[in-house]
């Protein structure tokens, strides 16, 4: 690793360490911000590198949800009787199996959704361009509705998730929690995504997005990579969503779990606002939309989804390759793109 | 990368700069006045309940506050509402009250609309410790979970329509009755279905359809099909605005036959108005109505109520604007008793209401319920083609009789 990037990420980490106790009041939105970065970054290991825009990655955001809490009450109570009308039945955790029950649950948040992201994969991935993509679409709403209909994890009336301990007596320390949960996820994202951008697997997710056909004829299995590469995001959005259920303390099966109206097209665009088929592009991305939402809708009360819209349009009119790309393309040379002065006039001369 | 790497940093470092000067939040109680938190509705699907909530506690602020505003420790202070609109999504209203408690610096909360996004906030303001008297979340479980801080002036939704189902018994000569049911997939509506299901246990009634409506609300036809086919005693609708709107639309549209109808937020969805002769014999639950003989000093009776509503919003006050009043008033009378800012004192105070508004009696049960105010029912009536809605139960209360069973719509004009 050169020098720079040591105190660049050296730097990332401290301030990441240190955001909890600088804005101190900005804990939830600083853990939101975690969470939709690696909801960001995942995304575009579909959308960005391999060509296959995914609006189902909220399925495996919302499953982890569901199964990090139904674990957490499963482990020690019975689930049916905890979401029973509605909690009627309240049960208390232990401060150990709190911890050891959203331990136990963000573990099987990551790897069932993962599982789920192969076996549908395998299924699906045999689409391609829109059929693809209106597929994942109803993916996403089909979960939601069927999951307001199960009976065990609260259907219609929601799922409220185990409070956090009582005998923790400083009210700060569920934000920390949280957010240092969410902040060790990000990083682990990070570190996995950097590794796969330095690897032969995205060279062959970029080959499946340029030209599926060719790389098929290269003797590369395009189905094994494109479902893997599904499970990567799967497993990663399950973590998310599982501490998301967790902070937010309350589920509903279209809001909050399989939120694909929200969530579900948040992620999308926050990548292709930073630009897509980067690496610091969602990154980025996510960390701007963050910002903008929340500093700018309360002032717009009521008409934010209107600015939303008008960003939307913004962003996919002025920068089509997102701001990663709208900068690569001023300033080429600091992408360590090298052009010859001599060969671009003479191109221009010619037309 | 080394330069977009200058450039992350750059940014990450203003925005570090930014935060850092907004970090400073102001206090609850400043410059005579008291700043209470809310996160409302604006938009989503709940976007029209919001707004009434949102005038109901306006009209509430504005009158305590002209009328002396909160006295406190000998010093008059005024009510002052911080709003965010939380989109009609128990997501963002928990990300909302976060934000109010640590950001804004609110210590006194009022509800947002609807079950689900109270039951979203409640762990929230239960965690800071911050009283919250909410009017709009009716859900039964949220008076089960034990919190200290939450106080409703509401009847629970479980007791919305259970009165109905023993009206149509009692009509059927107290011999069990047949029940359709249709109900929206959300923590208010199924709540209600809790207390049908109550209901028909007690009276040995039968369900016949027990069907389950989407969030999005815009088609029940399936529904109603059942209905024309199984012929049921009554059939009970529930799906906030849309739900009833919808139901109306779609029985005349059908000629939907059924001896009974029983909806909820008939008048929040201005039926009436909207449907005219269409959505004549709907009997509605509701928590209140203008009819009703209770009194207080500052909005006076509930027709005075409704009057000065109409003037100032330009529609006649759903009960969602005046319960939402109501629950600023249960404020001004619990500082006033507490005499004091001390979060603990206001919520004490607040254990102790005991008061009589143009809304109802306000009492707090152990759950943090109203248990002191019973629900009415009431039959949208029409003459000519003007229609209202008439208080029909309970006995106490009824302006008119209750008109039963609903004509074929081969006889209605």
């Amino acid at each position: 690793m050169k020098q720079k990037d040591l105190i660049l990420y050296s730097g990332l980490i401290i301030l990441g360490l240190a955001a909890p106790y600088l804005f101190s009041a900005f804990k939830v939105q600083l853990t939101y911000l975690c969470v939709l970065i690696v909801l960001a970054m995942t995304w575009n290991l579909q959308g960005g590198e391999m060509g296959y825009n995914s609006f189902g990655n909220i399925l495996f955001y919302g499953l982890g949800m569901y199964l990090t809490a139904s674990v957490q009450v499963g482990m020690f109570f019975p689930l049916a009787e905890w979401t029973e009308s509605g909690g009627e039945k309240t049960f208390v955790h232990t401060t150990a199996q709190y911890f050891q029950g959203i331990g136990v649950g963000l573990l099987v948040a990551a790897i069932i959704p993962a599982l789920v992201a192969g076996a549908i994969g395998y299924a699906i991935l045999g689409l391609r361009g829109h059929y693809f993509a209106i597929c994942t679409l109803g993916l996403g709403i089909a979960a939601g509705e069927i999951a307001g209909g199960i009976e065990i994890i609260g259907a219609g009336q929601g799922f409220t998730t185990p409070p956090f301990p009582a005998e923790i007596v400083d009210p700060e320390a569920r934000g920390k929690f949280f957010y240092f949960t969410s902040f060790i996820v990000l990083v682990l994202a990070f570190i996995f995504v950097k590794y796969i951008y330095g690897s032969r697997f995205r060279l062959i997710l970029n080959a499946i997005r340029d030209n599926e056909d060719k790389a098929e004829a290269m003797g590369i299995q395009t189905m094994k990579y494109k479902i893997v590469g599904w499970m990567v995001s799967a497993f990663f959005c399950g973590l998310a969503g599982g501490i998301m259920g967790g902070l937010i303390g309350y589920i509903d099966s279209t809001d909050v779990a399989f939120d694909g109206r929200e969530m579900g097209v948040f992620m999308v665009l926050m990548a292709i606002l930073g630009g897509k088929g980067t690496l610091w592009g969602p990154i980025i991305g996510a960390t701007l939309f963050h910002f903008f939402k929340e500093g700018l809708w309360t002032f717009i009360l009521g008409w934010q989804y209107v600015a939303l819209g008008v960003l939307i349009v913004v962003i996919v009119i002025y920068f089509p390759e997102g701001l990663m790309g709208w900068l690569r393309e001023k300033y080429p040379e600091r992408f360590g793109e090298v052009i010859d002065e001599k060969d671009r006039k003479s191109q221009v001369e010619l037309k | 990368m080394n330069k977009i790497a200058k450039l992350f940093i750059t940014f990450i470092s203003a925005v570090t700069l930014a935060l850092a000067s907004i970090t400073s939040s102001f206090a609850k109680v400043e410059d005579g006045m008291i700043v209470l938190g809310s996160a409302i509705s604006l938009t989503g699907k709940y976007s029209s309940n919001g707004v009434h909530t949102q005038n109901g506690y306006n009209m509430a602020v504005d009158r305590i506050n002209k009328m002396g505003g909160v006295k406190v420790g000998g010093k008059s202070y005024k009510f002052e509402i911080i709003y965010y609109d939380d989109e009609s999504n128990p997501k963002r209203a928990a990300q909302l009250a976060e934000r109010l408690i640590k950001q804004d610096g609110v210590h006194y909360m009022l509800g947002p609309y609807s079950s689900g996004l109270t039951k979203a906030i409640a762990p929230v303001t239960e965690k800071y410790k911050i009283p919250m008297v909410e009017a709009n979340g009716a859900s039964r479980s949220l008076f089960t979970k034990g919190y200290k801080y939450l106080f409703a002036v509401l009847s629970p939704a479980n007791q919305y329509l259970e009165v109905a189902i023993d009206l149509a018994v009692e009509k059927n000569g107290g011999k069990p009755v047949k029940i359709a049911q249709a109900f929206e997939q959300d923590a208010f509506s199924q709540d209600v279905r809790l207390g049908i299901l109550d209901a028909a246990k007690r009276t040995g009634s039968k369900i016949i359809i027990d069907d389950k409506l989407p969030k999005e609300l815009n088609d029940m036809a399936a529904t109603l099909a059942k209905v024309k086919a199984t012929k049921p005693d009554v059939l009970v609708v529930s799906g906030h605005t849309k739900g009833a709107l919808t139901a109306i639309r779609q029985i005349s549209e059908m000629k939907v036959d059924v001896p009974m109808l029983a909806m909820t937020h008939c008048d929040a969805a201005k039926l009436s108005k909207q449907h005219g002769k269409k959505s004549e014999y709907a009997l509605c639950a509701s928590q209140w109505h203008k009819n009703l003989s209770y009194k207080d000093k500052f909005f006076g009776s509930g027709k005075k109520y409704d009057k000065d509503f109409k003037k100032e919003f330009g529609y006649a006050p759903p009960y969602q604007s005046a319960e939402s009043s109501a629950a600023l008033l249960v404020f001004k009378d619990a500082f006033e008793r507490a005499d004091s800012f001390d979060r603990d004192k206001v919520r004490d105070a607040l254990k102790a209401t005991e008061m009589q508004t143009f809304y109802g009696n306000i009492k707090f049960g152990p759950g943090g319920q109203n248990v002191a105010k019973p629900m009415i029912l009431f039959q949208v009536r029409c003459k000519g083609d003007t229609c209202e809605n008439k208080v029909v139960a309970p006995t106490k209360w009824a302006s008119d009789k209750f008109f039963h069973p609903i004509p074929k719509w081969s006889e209605r004009g």
